[in-house]
């Protein structure tokens, strides 16, 4: 799994900065022999990361394992007995679960589908962009919306879906003359919550697109440029080969991340009206804290754990191929 | 002259392109300066006389402030924590690759990618258990283990392209195993170390379901204040929301003006570099 790339930066102690050695030279660096004669030098280096890993991941993870076998309720205020398996009996049998899923994938290969699509567009489009004036100005307003509070761009989308003042409705009735109530109908909801998504995340997808385009070899497209090669051809036999990896790991990345999506559905529409938005992040955490049901919550939780690993090794298995063929190279 | 109009239309395309993704931006930037009644105007104004009464009530109100101080401590504290710690496993991973390196970096990969809600039940019942709901330092742990597993990528990432000869150069010359650590190879990989520094930030500042959970009233981030206090006599607050907004999306989009240059490889957990 060596993540080495071509474009590794060239590491030169000259380009250090004053203020990162000065700091790093009044920090004593006493000689331990103890230390330096150790076996174990890896696994002290490790231990912090393992300590780490041991108290927020394992327990819980654990202690989510077992609690998927009780039938836990805050509500009733019963202490948790065990049921088995019967929480995830009930998992296959509710209809609210499958629903969710469907949904979550629904939003997952519109949102994801959409942005690459845009994304490639636009990312060829901004692919000569190296003479724009002002391109490190508008290349930050361009990608500005992936890096914003979910929270903070949920609560200000309801300002401006908002039915009647908001300014998407000002346009509705102005040019064809109906008022929509964009996040509390059924029909227009998951739509809504879709542009916004697609609103912070198809600037990623640029980016993926120009990190893509630019690991394109240039002689391979100068020469096809004095080649005359058509630009079919060009994308058919220089560009899609060479971008096809970072694409990959990029749209991989985008649906890990969509798939997760939580925050902004639950600030935008709480998952209504309804349960037309509800996604299974929502339907975990209203579960959980507003139906208090634990045990249930935490078998679903598990599956949720078991999707997002399957899709962790699908985004490895990319990455390793890319690595492989590097090295081969 | 054709070629100068053609370039000059491309460059006009790119600037309205950016603009267009930013627009809903302005609008709650114009939103944030104008007055209760300008903001529920209809038809929505575009000229207005702008004033700053949302930003002096934003001010006055008693939880603004301190979640604005958690959010900066926290997410600062947390990141320096996590930077560290990756760091040294990040060197061993690299220099050492200990047995079941890939499995645990794998599984480190893993928790980033684990829905945040499916994570959230565990840590809730544990924090409950142990008495660490609203606890200062369990809220800071908690999002430094959030941000090793990014880290600890991006870090080895960087520590790969720095060529072991610089370690042997080092011991060879009688360094001991703590100065080639510190002295030789931390400079080196100063890129890493700012965009995992960078990009930690942002998604601890940008958290919001885990401090809405764990958190209480001493540990409360803005996010939190933003979803709780937003609604106010049965209406939403739109004046506190859109200049709380403003005041709390400013710092990523000067992030991003700043540290264009680690944008990609700190968007994509350290896995893809290179230019754009």
């Amino acid at each position: 799994m060596r993540t080495r790339t071509k474009e590794v930066e060239t590491t030169d102690i000259s380009r250090t900065p004053d203020y990162l050695q000065k700091l790093v030279s009044h920090i004593r660096l006493v000689r331990m022999k103890w230390i330096d004669n150790s076996r174990y030098f890896p696994m002290m280096l490790l231990m912090p990361v393992l300590i780490f890993f041991l108290v927020w991941n394992i327990i819980p993870l654990l202690w989510m394992l077992g609690m998927s076998f009780y039938n836990y309720s805050l509500l009733t205020g019963d202490p948790p007995f065990f049921i088995g398996i019967e929480n995830y009996v009930d998992l296959y049998f509710s209809y609210s679960v499958w629903e969710s899923i469907a949904k979550t994938f629904t939003f997952v290969v519109l949102s994801v589908g959409i942005e690459t699509v845009l994304g490639i567009m636009l990312g060829i489009l901004f692919w000569g962009s190296k003479s724009l004036p002002g391109r490190r100005f508008f290349l930050a307003l361009l990608f500005s919306p992936m890096v914003l509070t979910p929270v903070a761009t949920g609560t200000f989308f309801r300002l401006i879906y908002e039915p009647t003042f908001g300014i998407v409705n000002y346009f509705t009735k102005t040019v064809l003359g109906v008022e929509v109530n964009f996040l509390g109908e059924r029909a227009w909801a998951m739509f809504s919550v879709l542009v916004v998504d697609i609103w912070m995340w198809t600037p990623f997808m640029i980016l993926i697109t120009l990190a893509a385009l630019g690991s394109v070899p240039t002689a391979e497209l100068e020469a096809a440029e004095i080649d005359r090669m058509p630009w079919i051809k060009r994308f058919r036999y220089i560009i899609i080969p060479n971008a096809k990896f970072i694409l990959m790991l990029g749209i991989l990345l985008r649906t890990i991340d969509s798939f997760k999506v939580m925050d902004l559905i639950y600030q935008l529409t709480r998952g209504g009206p309804g349960t037309t938005t509800e996604v299974i992040g929502i339907t975990l955490f209203r579960k959980a804290f507003e139906g208090f049901s634990l045990g249930w919550s935490a078998a679903l939780a598990v599956v949720t754990l078991l999707i997002a690993i399957a899709f962790t090794s699908i985004y490895l298995y990319i990455l390793n191929l890319r690595t492989q063929r590097e090295v081969g190279e | 002259m054709k070629k100068q109009w053609r370039q000059l239309f491309y460059h006009l395309l790119l600037w309205s392109v950016s603009i267009v993704f930013f627009l809903p931006v302005i609008w709650i930037l114009m939103a944030a300066f104008k007055t209760k009644n300008d903001l529920l105007s209809i038809p929505p104004k575009w000229l207005f006389t702008p004033t700053l009464e949302n930003f002096s009530l934003l001010f006055s109100r008693n939880d603004v402030l301190p979640a604005l101080f958690n959010s900066i401590v926290i997410s600062c504290l947390a990141v320096v924590v996590a930077i560290i710690v990756s760091f040294l496993a990040a060197y061993s991973f690299s220099r050492y690759q200990p047995k079941g390196t890939n499995f645990l970096m794998f599984i480190l990969l893993s928790i980033r990618m684990v829905p945040a809600a499916a994570s959230v039940v565990p840590i809730f019942l544990m924090y409950t258990a142990f008495g660490w709901k609203d606890n200062f330092l369990g809220i800071v742990l908690f999002y430094a283990m959030f941000s090793i597993p990014f880290s600890v990528w991006i870090l080895k990432g960087f520590l790969d392209g720095v060529s072991p000869r610089y370690d042997e150069t080092g011991i060879v010359n009688g360094g001991s195993r703590l100065h080639v650590i510190f002295r030789v190879i931390l400079p080196q990989v100063r890129p890493g170390l700012i965009a995992a520094f960078i990009f930690n930030m942002i998604f601890v500042w940008n958290e919001f379901l885990f401090n809405f959970i764990i958190g209480g009233k001493s540990t409360t981030m803005i996010p939190v204040v933003m979803v709780t206090g937003a609604t106010n006599e049965g209406g939403v607050d739109w004046g506190f929301v859109s200049s709380l907004a403003i005041l709390y999306l400013l710092p990523p989009i000067l992030i991003i003006y700043y540290f264009q240059k680690h944008l990609l490889v700190g968007m994509t957990f350290g896995t893809v570099r290179g230019e754009i």
